[in-house]
């Protein structure tokens, strides 16, 4: 099928668009930020019968605090999210990972939604959402039904997500008073970069100097789905968080991950990679910290 | 084949082309506004920026039928030979042109940037606000000094005489 054969349509609300994705005998994409999902298909991948552009659906864009948590509609973009005062102050570790996606231009067009349905691996908002426990809702014409972020990927590329559903709403849990969390990347170039390797972090600190309550700790792009680091989470309580500390969680990261040598880096050096920015990002929280 | 309304550069257009043609080709091909360069096509390089909605987008990256009712504004919408915005005047007089096929990508970057400060911004800002845009030129160095320099003329244009 030629690009130019491809046909689109725009629905004007997500009930709409819900009702279209009821059809069988025609494959659909959604097209949100366009970002993934145009480059697919300019190199012939994953080429729908018709795209269902939904990018103008703004009942999906939105950031507000409710009672189970901050609700995140799937068509906010990464712009709208480092911008948001609220995200800033009870979600560091998501603004942190927007600011990452790409450069700006990509950020004014990507979407969150977008970037947990294209499911890379390498995905940048997504080790942020697995440390702020996001659920994700999907709605099919009839149904709802929510899956925690880590039961949602099973795959580079795939999804629990159904041929007739689409991602409806995000809800992440606000971080506390007493809780600061980070985003790590390391790629090629500065900007615009598809990550080797990236790391969220999120510690709930105590009243003692550098003590560690708990933390969650999500690597992405060195494995098939994003990896939380458990066994380095439970070397985070273990005592102040001091230099040797830091060293020994950081080494520990190298076990814990399971990454694949690719045209971006080889296994080897993501393993090394993963350590370093575990390292630097424990170092970096510590110091914010220290400066409190 | 489908019909899509929507302005350039504040001027009502309509186009006919099929679906997924690309805002790009349909601006360079169609509207005959051969400004916006296609470089890489995956929205890495950003010699394709335009404006969409105030906002800097890569136009290669975007879809015809996503257009409808939208505003766009390209490198022509800023300024022309004729009437150049302060951007494109620093950027020729800093000397930030080399082959120049970069150049409209980065004087629609600057001026979605600068639409958005009003200070003299300091070379990382810059370079994070340009980040997204690649010459294999120059060099960044005079580029980067050509914003500042907008910069300082837009101030000066703005403070009460």
């Amino acid at each position: 099928m030629r690009v130019s054969e491809i046909d689109l349509v725009s629905p004007s609300s997500v009930d709409k668009c819900l009702y279209m994705l009821r059809d069988h005998d025609k494959t659909f994409r959604l097209l949100a930020g366009g970002t993934d999902a145009i480059v697919q298909m300019k190199d012939g991948k994953r080429i729908p019968d018709i795209w269902i552009n939904i990018k103008n659906l703004t009942e999906l864009r939105y950031i507000r605090e409710e009672k189970e948590g901050i609700h995140i509609g799937p068509l906010t973009t990464h712009t709208d999210i480092v911008k948001s005062e609220l995200l800033q102050k009870k979600a560091d570790v998501l603004v942190g990972a927007s600011m990452e996606v790409g450069a700006i231009q990509l950020q004014n067009m990507g979407t969150v939604g977008g970037n947990i349905g294209t499911a890379s691996p390498a995905g940048d908002t997504i080790p942020a959402l697995f440390v702020l426990d996001a659920q994700i809702e999907l709605s099919s014409f009839n149904e709802k039904r929510t899956i925690p972020i880590n039961e949602f990927f099973t795959g580079p590329g795939k999804t629990v997500q159904k041929q007739n559903e689409m991602i409806t709403n995000i809800i992440i849990q606000p971080q506390s008073e007493n809780e600061i969390g980070i985003f790590e990347k390391l790629g090629p170039r500065k900007a615009q970069s598809i990550s080797i390797v990236n790391v969220a972090i999120t510690l709930r600190m105590g009243s003692n100097p550098r003590e560690c309550l708990e933390g969650k700790i999500a690597f992405g792009s060195v494995g098939p789905t994003i990896i939380r680091s458990k066994k380095c989470e439970k070397m985070l309580a273990l005592g102040p968080l001091d230099d040797t500390a830091i060293q020994d969680i950081a080494g520990a990261a190298w076990k814990e991950v399971m990454p694949i040598s690719d045209v971006r880096a080889s296994a080897k050096y993501r393993r090394s990679m993963a350590s370093a920015l575990l390292e630097r990002g424990l170092y970096r929280l510590m110091n914010r910290w220290d400066a409190r | 084949m489908k019909t899509f309304h929507f302005k350039v550069n504040g001027e009502e257009v309509s186009v006919t082309c099929p679906p997924t043609k690309t805002l790009l080709d349909v601006l360079r091909d169609q509207l005959d506004l051969t400004g916006s360069k296609e470089c890489c096509g995956k929205g890495e390089c950003g010699s394709c920026t335009i404006l969409l909605g105030g906002d800097s987008v890569c136009s290669c990256l975007v879809l015809a039928g996503q257009t409808e009712n939208v505003s766009i504004t390209t490198v022509e919408g800023i300024g022309l030979t004729t009437k150049m915005d302060v951007v494109q005047q620093a950027f020729s007089d800093e000397g930030a042109t080399q082959c120049g096929y970069c150049t409209p990508g980065f004087i629609v970057t600057a001026r979605s940037f600068l639409n958005s400060i009003d200070y003299i911004p300091t070379d990382d800002e810059v370079k994070t606000a340009l980040g997204g845009n690649l010459c294999r030129c120059t060099g960044y160095t005079k580029i980067i000094k050509a914003v500042q320099t907008a910069a300082q003329i837009q101030q000066a244009e703005k403070a009460p005489s």
